[in-house]
């Protein structure tokens, strides 16, 4: 109380964990990894760990710009994924390229709904972006009459190139891996060298005191909601075209699984915190996780459950440190 | 009672240490209260006070020394067994629910209830409606807080506190949020709880109303006990040296306002409900002050004329050209900043360190093509860091690890940061030690110096009158009046807020 430079030892842990942590975790895990397999530490195995995770590394780019800017989650990307992808394949007739346009435009139309009703009538992110989920479903199942659309597959066709997306290879590396990388790239330089980056992280911090910074909040928060669509848009597209039709339930689980990545990544649900770097460390580690519990023959449902529980873990672990810090951020 | 120093004493704390965060917060402090007495705990902020008062709340069971309620020593090592002790708290924010009738608030713990189960309405009405006779209120128990004012909020809090039958009563900051009038109201009721027996520790920076009200006076500085001392004892000038350890010889330096050209010209303002009609002009090097009580509107028209708030009439120019947008953006493409009134919720990112705050307000200044250049950062900061004499461990120390003075320094630091033209400061020191609040009047000083125009809220009436070039009044949401430099005192400008502005000037 006495001097201010009170500040020393504690918050440097938890920053260098916020940073390294999540890498020390996945270098744990890959030790894990080879007790586990022979077959764990090759390089086979561990590009269909990268591959395995691109779709969920695309959407947590996004989804990490919409918890940086503290509005926590946008529930509604699994529809966005599922109706990018349906659009695309709907609008093959008019060639490859406008298709995927269309796509993009369409996942990216409820973004920036979600955007204007979260930033500019302080809706709760959470529960509008659930209800929009609800609401697209049904959308869906009701124009398509509960069908899958599939694309016409003749070689030659604007179909073909469609479903290619997914299986195309730039040199060795899948094109969905190289892609991830890239996006990765971009959101960390948006992160942290545009004002949009910067400004998020204010919004993220402190709405108000955001708002009487002269900072339009409100369009802060449709471009945060703008960028998780448009990520996930692509994340649709490469998910339709790896199953090679379109559906509602596609993005099913993404959701859930993009916020655990981006909270196991060190970013804070409570938002302004945290690093573009730490999100894809989670999205590695829990690309690993799923590996190795594959590796011992763990099934998908007992994997959802480790999934859940390191959620639950991580988000305790976080809040505990910020108590721990004595500070009552409400 | 063999003892004749322990006649009367309600509480003594003998050799009390707590250390905090590594340092020494309150080091070997003895303190004595008497049974009905007014006791002022004075000191910087940072001095120990918050912390000697939490150790007495029972928010600490690592404190060391020994604490004695009337002749019995206590352990106070919960917040529970304090109040069982009969300590009672009220704290600078209330802690009402404000969508909540004010009996619940007051009886909260202990609802009558009928047959075990059921609430018993009327029981609840009558026992709130005891409570609030005892703090002099007449409302209906049944109305929310919110309905209510702050200065009634801040009497139902005592009549909540004083429902458990306190012995001693610490009031941490009473007044900070109340007008003149409330805090007349206020001491009226502390003189009666003082006449049933009650001892009241009070936490205050401001000297007169110490002076007004307490009995003795104890100055903590640097987690010590400076000295206790009667009222009668000392001046407010030796209380300052006592709190600051250096002799202040002139609070206000004298200035020469250098004064030029109108820039900032308010016409007939309006928003219904909150104030109306309200014009006036401020010029180049001018620091005008906004005089008036809470409610009078002047923080609400400062906001509305940034683009905060809406306007429902009359137009705001800036140097001759009309504001275009009616947003806070346009305002301050402009030059026209406003430092919130409340650092905490709309001024400061406290979670953020000191650079990101200092930094925050010129982020577009920095932006070529959306892509922001962050190499300005660390001077812009390292130099208001040293021009506002900001204490802080590092620029990466995060704001809310600060002291309020530097907290409010740093505020200070990111509208001068943002360069303005015209720059609105509404209370910039409410709540601050005395050593920030110099430093932050001579900062306001300097801009004003270098052709900047100040416009000053505050209900502080000594800054208000030894900074201000000239004052202009407001009341009831009407702007009532003006008064120059030269006619300029406490006494008038309080009479002025108060609906008799003297006509001569």
């Amino acid at each position: 109380m006495r001097r201010p430079d009170k500040t020393r030892s504690l918050p440097r842990l938890g920053t260098l964990y916020d940073c390294v942590g999540i890498y020390l975790i996945g270098l744990l895990l890959l030790v894990v990894g080879v007790l586990v397999s022979d077959e764990f530490l090759t390089s086979k195995n561990l590009m269909s760990v990268l591959n395995a995770v691109s779709l969920l590394g695309i959407v947590a780019t996004g989804m990490a710009f919409v918890t940086y800017s503290g509005n926590m989650a946008d529930l509604s990307i699994p529809s966005i994924m599922a109706f990018s992808g349906i659009i695309s394949v709907a609008a093959l007739r008019f060639g490859l390229a406008p298709a995927l346009i269309l796509g993009m435009a369409a996942g990216m139309l409820i973004g920036a709904m979600n955007g204007f009703v979260v930033g500019r009538f302080n809706a709760n992110p959470i529960l509008w972006t659930l209800a929009v989920a609800f609401f697209m479903e049904g959308f869906m199942r009701f124009t398509w009459s509960n069908n899958q659309v599939y694309p016409d597959i003749e070689p030659g066709t604007a179909g073909a190139a469609f479903i290619d997306i997914f299986r195309l290879n730039v040199g060795p590396i899948p094109l969905i891996v190289v892609v991830m990388v890239l996006m990765f790239v971009v959101g960390h330089l948006v992160m942290t060298r545009t004002r949009f980056g910067i400004e998020s992280k204010l919004v993220g911090s402190a709405r108000a005191a955001s708002r009487a910074t002269g900072i339009d909040v409100p369009r802060v928060v449709q471009m945060d909601f703008l960028a998780a669509a448009f990520c996930a848009s692509i994340a649709g597209i490469f998910i339709t075209s790896m199953n090679k039709l379109g559906v509602f339930y596609l993005g099913k689980g993404y959701d859930f699984k993009s916020v655990t990545a981006v909270v196991v990544g060190g970013m804070m649900l409570s938002g302004g915190r945290g690093t573009m770097l730490g999100v894809f460390g989670g999205v590695l580690v829990i690309g690993l996780l799923a590996n190795i519990m594959t590796f011992m023959g763990v099934n998908t449902f007992q994997q959802n459950i480790v999934t859940g529980a390191v959620f639950i873990a991580v988000v305790g672990l976080s809040q505990y440190r910020l108590r721990r810090r004595g500070k009552d951020y409400a | 009672m063999s003892n004749p120093d322990d006649i009367g004493v309600a509480l003594r704390m003998k050799g009390v240490s707590k250390q905090y965060l590594g340092t020494l917060a309150v080091d070997n402090v003895d303190f004595e209260v008497r049974v009905g007495e007014v006791h002022a705990l004075m000191g910087e902020n940072g001095a120990g006070k918050s912390t000697l008062m939490k150790i007495l709340a029972g928010s600490f069971n690592d404190y060391t020394g020994s604490i004695f309620i009337g002749q019995k020593e206590v352990a106070l090592h919960s917040p529970a067994v304090a109040k069982a002790h009969g300590i009672g708290m009220i704290y600078q924010e209330l802690n009402l629910a404000r969508p909540i009738s004010i009996a619940e608030n007051l009886l909260v713990g202990r609802l009558p209830r009928e047959y075990g189960v059921w609430l018993d309405r009327k029981a609840m009405v009558r026992q709130a409606s005891r409570l609030l006779d005892r703090v002099g209120l007449d409302l209906d128990p049944l109305l929310p807080v919110e309905a209510i004012s702050q200065h009634q909020a801040q009497l139902v809090e005592i009549a909540k506190v004083l429902g458990s039958n306190p012995c001693v009563l610490v009031m941490d900051e009473p007044t900070s949020a109340l007008s003149r009038d409330d805090v007349g109201r206020l001491f009226e009721i502390i003189r009666q709880l003082k006449n049933r027996g009650i001892t009241i520790i009070y936490i205050s920076h401001h000297l007169p109303e110490v002076f007004e009200i307490a009995d003795r006076i104890t100055v903590l500085r640097d987690g010590r006990k400076i000295d206790t001392k009667y009222v009668g004892e000392v001046t407010p000038a030796a209380v300052v040296q006592m709190m600051v350890a250096q002799t202040i010889d002139e609070f206000y330096t004298h200035r020469t306002p250098n004064i030029g050209a109108p820039v900032l010209d308010v016409r007939n303002l309006t928003r219904k409900g909150f104030f109306h009609d309200v014009s006036f002009q401020a010029r180049r090097g001018e620091i005008l002050g906004v005089a008036g009580l809470t409610g009078a509107g002047r923080t609400e028209v400062a906001r509305s004329m940034c683009g905060l708030d809406p306007v429902d009439g009359g137009t705001v120019e800036m140097a001759g050209s009309k504001l275009g947008r009616h947003s806070y953006a346009a305002a301050m493409e402009q030059g026209l900043l406003y430092l919130s009134e409340d650092r905490k919720t709309d001024g400061l990112f406290l979670r953020l360190p000191v650079k990101q705050n200092m930094v925050s307000a010129i982020i577009r200044r920095y932006t070529r093509c959306g892509i922001y250049s962050s190499r300005h950062e660390t001077s812009t900061t390292e130099e208001l860091i040293k021009r506002l004499d900001i204490i802080a461990a590092s620029m990466s120390t995060e704001v809310s690890n600060l002291s309020g003075g530097n907290q409010q320094k740093v505020l200070l630091g990111k509208w001068i940061a943002a360069n303005p033209t015209v720059l609105v400061l509404d209370e910039p020191s409410r709540g601050v030690d005395i050593k920030a609040k110099m430093k932050i009047h001579k900062a306001v000083m300097e801009l004003a110096e270098n052709g900047r125009t100040i416009i000053l809220i505050s209900s502080d009436l000594a800054e208000l009158v030894g900074l201000s070039d000239r004052v202009i009044v407001m009341r009831d949401g009407h702007l009532i009046g003006e008064m120059q430099k030269g006619r300029l005192s406490e006494d008038a400008v309080l009479l002025a807020m108060n609906g008799q502005l003297d006509e001569t000037t």
